[in-house]
């Protein structure tokens, strides 16, 4: 019997040593009145932490740890772990609770549009008086129910290289620049231009999606979950594979290091379209090897890209905080200041916006002293949030990364490279019908 | 004798104490959810977004479902137990040939390689190496500005990059080497040992009819050796089908090209990830193992049988 | 003497060229690790250029930058995945020898049966259990656990196959029933008498099921969403997946280089009873 004991006791102590490199976060529940002490956020990139740990992490009250889960978004991995999350948010203890998520325009339907997400209004953020009406629309349920905010503005704009266009066009005025550009037909002509030059026009066959699919007329499934394609799709396809075909760009996704190599001191390609995030942090190259070479103007049509949403989850128990933060993002004229001119942010803030679109003194050195605040500030009143659905991550990442194959000649024929599609669809969404 | 009997009898009771925790945890952690795995199977029960749908109970609809041919007229699962098996063929049988020429070299006599020790040492390491780290290896050395296109330019065999993993035939061939590379080693050395075993006398009387070095190979080294191939043949074929970690890595988790080098074990990550889609991926589980217990019993069968 | 001339001159060429065939491997086994690590030396920008195995200067540089970045914490990474190679290295040698002593030196009812059952099981592929693994994880919300991934190693039917053998082939009952004489415990035998016997056994299950264990990818990605869970094999999968732009090569190798280090080094030190383990029990593949 003793030595029974002395199994049982082993055990319970290889136990307990597991479960104590395990779990172990039972800390008490708050008292009632009390908020929450950890403030969990989750994220799929660090973007957004920068800017808050600059300007909002000094508010957070004595005792309120903040706690960020960044998972990448590819392959709707962030989705997945959100999901998840926010699925056993009721059961989930005090702490890990899920208190803010951030959600890209492409799937952020699927969380306004559920009861995952709460009424900000009733946590007292009421003022969008400033912010611009695509972002409040595309934080909204089809009821209107204002569930979250975005702390940024994405209009995205052709971004060209100076001193391509000079060779190309004579000029690098971006007025000029864009009277020459501002329609596909006079895209496609200074393309075969620079092509004769030697240069690229773009350094992705993706780079113009955005421009199409955010313009398209049709949702990618109707009112029966049919997938369907939109007129704007074929035509991008079509375009890229021409340009690919005529050497005007390159196989390469837009993040592919390919693509980078061109922004560089020895890059051939032209444009590349972005909003400010864009051109500001993911164009590394292109400030280390080539600063000032560049300039920005609407070009062929007005899109916007990406945009970060902080959402408010059901059940969070930390509602002031997070109602403290979606107000000062948007209506903190000092932050969203502070946003423009230290971090090269077109903010959702419109009053600050036309302030620094109309101070003379401001330029970006990155865009040889045009001041990029005045041009957003213009497209931005052409944004449109439409025809989005749930399913709009996967089914943008999932049409360029098959129709590639195809470009580079990996896959046979377009037939081919539908039912890789659809398949893939199949597997992440299998309610969507597919034809 | 009749003492030790009751003693025996006395401890039976620590044999069952000694083997509980093994199948304590072997019943709730494995066996449990095998079979669950197998009920799973016969429910739609997935989730999309925020919604789940199920469990339903569907019979064989999820079996249908991935055993009907899609619009090109193949059968999504088939093509990708085709991809598996062709990259563990294209890589096994040179690793099979290599580890049999290598452990001929050194076990024999007559060459007397020195430095056994420090060799084996170095072609059994590749197989300690983390596969999902060897294959983020890889795809940089290999990418349109990796070393591989860089030592080729220099070369001036090229003057364009060549995309090693948007073509089917690199991208399976490099799946295939990095297995290779992984696994040579391992056979090699379970063949020494193989050889080791033989009964030296055998040799020594084949050298004294005058044998030739081929026909002792042929006639003595290899019927000798068949179990032990027997094993590592299936072994590998086994490892081959649950092929994972290189291609989900190499390949971003989409079998790129063409979904060429897209796995079995991928589709059922795929399904398993995202959309905890658990009757499909029950359904792929359960086709895995049927497939698995076949061909180890017809390779068994047929490789024993060819005496 | 011509004849003998000749035969040497055979010999010497075989030699070689039996020498060059086995260098020829050896290099290739060595050349992408060599590559790793002379890459993890050089900048980004030293990358790009022009390919040379010369080391770069950097190799500090990057060893902090890969070692600090937030997106993917490696320092954290490596704990989780030492946390649970180790205790599942441990676990599993420990009960292996247990269970496989339990068969071995006793007589009880069914113990024929049950031992066939074990062997029968070896044969399942641990993928298929891993849909209903993963659903009950969920079910029970236990994700983002490590001991989730270390218990089951308590029972795994091919270590216990090997311990087996070797006990038949090592242990002398004398010795057990010496022990028996003495009055010790059952239990305290096997932790006295038979663990050290199976010292040599043990220790290279445990470095197999380490490295097993340290390299397993499938279950862990399915199971492990929390950042600051993730083990080292996830990591080089968020790094393929991970925004190019951002990227820089030398840290990316450093990452690299610091996923396979670990393994490596033991590996080194013990190669040669890892070499023996291979092929004693020719059970593990």
């Amino acid at each position: 019997m003793k030595k029974t004991i002395s199994i049982v006791l082993v055990l319970l102590l290889v136990l307990s040593v597991l479960t104590a490199c395990g779990g172990g976060n039972e800390d008490p529940a708050p008292a009632p009145g009390e908020e929450g002490k950890v403030f969990n956020i989750y994220a799929w990139n660090e973007e957004f932490k920068g800017f808050f740990d600059k300007y909002y992490a000094d508010k957070i009250p004595e005792g309120v740890e903040v706690k960020w889960t960044i998972v990448p978004s590819d392959n709707g991995a962030y989705q997945a772990a959100l999901d998840e999350a926010l699925l056993n948010q009721d059961a989930a203890d005090a702490d890990s609770k899920v208190d803010m998520f951030l959600a890209e325009a492409d799937y952020i339907l699927k969380y306004t549009n559920s009861a995952a997400t709460q009424d900000i209004e009733a946590l007292g953020v009421t003022d969008f008086s400033n912010t611009y009406a695509y972002t409040v629309e595309a934080a909204s349920d089809a009821e209107g129910v204002v569930k979250g905010v975005s702390f940024q503005c994405c209009p995205s704009a052709l971004i060209y290289r100076r001193s391509i266009a000079k060779d190309v066009l004579g000029t690098d005025d971006p007025a000029e620049v864009q009277a020459a550009l501002d329609s596909w037909e006079k895209f496609d002509a200074v393309a075969a231009a620079a092509k004769d030059k030697g240069y690229l026009m773009t350094a992705s066959y993706a780079e113009t999606y955005r421009v199409f699919s955010n313009n398209v007329t049709t949702p990618w499934v109707d009112a029966d979950n049919n997938l369907q394609f939109d007129k704007n799709i074929e035509i991008w396809m079509e375009q890229a594979e021409r340009y690919v075909k005529n050497g005007y760009t390159l196989t390469e996704g837009i993040w592919d290091a390919g693509k980078n190599a061109e922004m560089g001191k020895d890059g051939k390609a032209m444009c590349f379209f972005g909003p400010a995030w864009y051109f500001n942090f993911c164009m590394g190259p292109a400030h280390d090897e080539a600063m000032g070479d560049w300039a920005i103007c609407q070009g062929p049509a007005a899109h916007f890209w990406g945009g970060t949403w902080l959402l408010a989850p059901a059940g969070s128990d930390n509602p002031t905080i997070l109602a403290d933060i979606m107000n000062t993002f948007i209506n903190d004229e000092e932050v969203c200041e502070a946003l423009i001119r230290n971090e090269s942010q077109f903010t959702n803030n419109q009053k600050v916006n036309e302030k620094v679109a109309n101070d003379e003194t401001y330029a970006s050195e990155f865009l040889g002293g045009q001041n990029d605040v005045a041009i957003f500030a213009e497209l931005a009143k052409n944004i449109k949030f439409q025809n989005q659905t749930i399913y709009d991550q996967y089914m943008n990442e999932g049409l360029q990364t098959y129709f590639v194959e195809y470009l580079k000649g990996s896959v046979a024929s377009i037939e081919q490279v539908m039912n890789n599609f659809y398949t893939y669809i199949n597997e992440k969404a299998p309610s969507v019908v597919t034809p | 004798m009749d003492n030790k009997k009751k003693k025996s009898i006395s401890y039976a009771k620590w044999g069952y104490i000694f083997i509980i925790p093994f199948f304590v945890v072997y019943f709730i952690f494995a066996l449990y959810p095998t079979l669950l795995t197998v009920y799973n199977s016969f429910f739609e029960n997935y989730r999309e977004g925020l919604v789940q749908v199920g469990p339903n109970f569907v019979g064989l609809q999820n079996y249908i479902d991935l055993l009907t041919p899609g619009k090109d007229g193949t059968i999504g699962i088939v093509r990708y137990f085709g991809n598996t098996m062709i990259m563990w063929i294209i890589g096994s049988v040179p690793q099979f040939v290599f580890a049999l020429l290598l452990a001929l070299v050194f076990t024999s006599a007559r060459l007397k390689i020195k430095g056994q020790g420090v060799m084996k040492s170095v072609i059994y390491m590749p197989n300690m190496i983390m596969a999902a780290a060897f294959s983020m290896l890889f795809f940089s050395v290999f990418s349109t500005v990796g070393p591989a296109n860089q030592i080729l330019a220099a070369m001036g065999i090229l003057d364009k990059p060549i995309d090693f993993i948007s073509i089917k035939t690199s991208a399976r061939g490099l799946v295939a080497f990095m297995n290779f590379l992984m696994w040579f080693g391992n056979t090699t050395i379970m063949l020494i040992a193989g050889i080791q075993g033989i009964d030296e006398s055998l040799f020594e009387s084949a050298r004294i009819d005058g044998a030739k070095s081929t026909r002792v190979f042929f006639d003595i080294t290899l019927p000798l050796l068949r179990p032990i191939l027997i094993y590592v043949f299936i072994t590998s074929m086994i490892g081959g089908l649950r092929m994972f970690d290189v291609p989900q890595v190499l390949s971003k988790g989409i079998g790129m090209p063409d979904r060429s080098t897209f796995t079995v074990v991928m589709l059922l990550n795929n399904y398993l990830g995202g959309s905890k889609n658990y009757g499909m991926a029950g359904a792929v589980s359960v086709l895995l193992f049927i497939v698995t217990a076949i061909l180890s019993i017809f390779v068994f069968k047929y490789l024993n049988k060819k005496e | 003497m011509d004849i003998n001339k000749k035969a040497t001159v055979r010999l010497t060429i075989s030699r070689i060229l039996a020498y060059a065939f086995v260098l020829f491997f050896c290099f290739m086994c060595l050349f992408f690790i060599l590559l790793l690590v002379v890459n993890a030396t050089k900048t980004n920008f030293q990358l790009q250029g022009k390919f040379s195995l010369v080391p770069g200067t950097n190799f500090l540089a990057n060893l902090k930058s890969a070692w600090t970045d937030s997106s993917i914490n490696i320092p954290r990474g490596m704990i989780n995945s030492f946390i649970v190679a180790l205790t599942t290295s441990v676990l599993t040698t420990y009960f292996s020898a247990l269970t496989a002593y339990g068969i071995h030196a006793y007589d009880f009812r069914f113990k024929k049966a049950i031992f066939a059952f074990i062997l029968g099981v070896m044969m399942i592929p641990t993928q298929v259990n891993a849909v209903g693994f993963v659903q009950l994880a969920y079910k029970f919300n236990l994700t983002n656990q490590l001991w989730l991934l270390i218990i089951p190693g308590i029972a795994a039917p091919a270590v216990f196959f090997y311990m087996k053998q070797y006990l038949e082939a090592t242990l002398p009952m004398e010795m057990v029933e010496a022990s028996r004489i003495d009055g010790s415990s059952e239990f305290t035998t096997f932790n006295r008498i038979v663990l050290p016997i199976m010292k040599p056994a043990i220790a290279v299950q445990m470095i197999f099921s380490f490295v097993e264990s340290w390299n397993n990818f499938f279950l862990p990605s399915l199971l492990l969403t929390e950042a600051e869970k993730k083990t080292v094999p996830m990591m080089m999968f968020q790094l393929r997946s991970a925004d190019y732009s951002k990227f820089d090569l030398g840290k990316m190798y450093m990452f690299i280089l610091l996923a396979v280090l670990p393994v490596v080094v033991v590996y080194l030190l013990v190669s040669k009873s890892i070499i023996k383990g291979v092929t004693s029990g020719s059970v593990k593949g």
